[in-house]
């Protein structure tokens, strides 16, 4: 998925964020299962810009069942504004920033942020910008060495944000492709075991 | 009897995996790169939070290539999230000694992870291939795996641990 870069003015109307699935919240907030319906409303956003609605298969209760109790899947960021600044559609969560931890067999741990998003009539206030330094401070608090993700090539506000804050493009520097084994081909593969 | 043994790695495979790793990074020319140590190695994957997961091929003691070495093949995997699709597994290295390949052991190990992927309710592997590994990336190939960084233009990027402590300053 990729990461949505916003443009980057002063950040003025983010509120509080809280930290889904940690027993501990970033500014007092307690993190609920029910955000999990406003973060699949935000994935399908992005989809629907995306033009790829269609490929969403997972809903909230998914998401639900995949990011909470004692294993996660992913960890998620959300940000919230007050009620007065709820959005034209009556929402006060306007941006998310799903991530997981990975690991490198040379450097360690390592965070891989799989979606950022800040809704449109939120964009400019440095939403973005707070959320991707949110995730860098959870990242840095479980020692991890460095934060990957992917973006499209064609997505030039993205890799000028990315690039902007010290990000290296590996695919063009070190010549990495992502593959994959997906649907029909992982059945097949998996028929085969032993 | 089989030729060798596919297993979930234990504590006592850590150095094993380690050595591994370094050989993996020496064929790929980046072996100065790896600082991983077997302390981060036995913490990370056999603490109270495993960040990975690993597979290891071993051979019985007759069947031995190279003296003393009865760990002769790796995968290190773990599972990864997909907002669209839900679960995947993500391969992170996969590694078989040269003297023990053509045996069909790398297929093996691979069957086993997607096996794995399947009973674990993934839709997808992943893991990515240097493009100038041309050798693997036709063994994927062969199996059905699709390039999605040509197909659908996916580049990979990475903020290293000083560029994240800047960033976590901004707040």
């Amino acid at each position: 998925m990729t990461p949505r870069h916003m443009p980057i003015e002063a950040a003025q109307s983010l509120r509080y964020m809280t930290l889904l699935n940690t027993s501990r919240s970033l500014v007092g907030l307690t993190p609920k299962p029910e955000d999990c319906k406003d973060i699949a409303r935000m994935i399908m956003e992005l989809a629907v810009y995306e033009k790829m609605p269609d490929q969403v298969k997972i809903s909230h209760k998914e998401l639900e069942r995949d990011g909470f109790g004692p294993n996660p899947f992913y960890q998620c960021l959300v940000a919230e504004v007050p009620e007065d600044h709820k959005s034209k559609d009556g929402h006060t969560k306007v941006g998310y920033a799903l991530f997981f931890y990975t690991y490198s067999t040379w450097k360690g741990r390592t965070v891989y942020m799989e979606d950022l998003y800040v809704m449109p009539e939120y964009r400019g206030k440095g939403i973005g910008k707070a959320l991707m330094a949110t995730v860098a401070k959870v990242a840095k608090e479980q020692h991890c060495v460095r934060l990957q993700f992917s973006v499209l090539d064609w997505n030039k506000p993205s890799l000028d944000f990315y690039l902007a804050k010290g990000a290296e493009d590996l695919t063009a520097k070190e010549g990495w492709h992502f593959l994959r084994f997906h649907g029909i081909a992982l059945d097949n593969l998996a028929l085969e075991a032993p | 009897m089989a030729l060798f043994n596919l297993r979930k790695a234990e504590p006592k495979d850590v150095p094993d995996i380690l050595r591994l790793i370094k050989e993996l990074a020496k064929y790929e020319e980046m072996e100065d790169q790896v600082i991983l140590t077997e302390k981060d190695l036995l913490e990370d994957g056999f603490g109270d939070h495993p960040f990975y997961h690993c597979v290891v091929a071993d051979v019985p003691t007759e069947h031995q290539k190279v003296e003393g070495y009865s760990v002769i093949g790796f995968a290190m995997y773990y599972f990864t999230y997909d907002p669209w699709i839900g679960k995947l597994l993500y391969l992170e290295d996969f590694y078989v000694m040269k003297e023990y390949r053509g045996f069909g052991i790398g297929s093996e190990i691979l069957k086993t992870l997607s096996d794995t992927a399947v009973k674990n309710r993934c839709s997808s592997m992943h893991f990515i291939v240097a493009e100038s590994n041309k050798a693997s990336i036709d063994f994927y190939k062969r199996r059905g795996a699709s390039d999605l960084s040509l197909q659908e233009g996916w580049r990979l990027f990475r903020i290293d641990k000083e560029n994240l402590l800047k960033m976590s300053a901004e707040e």
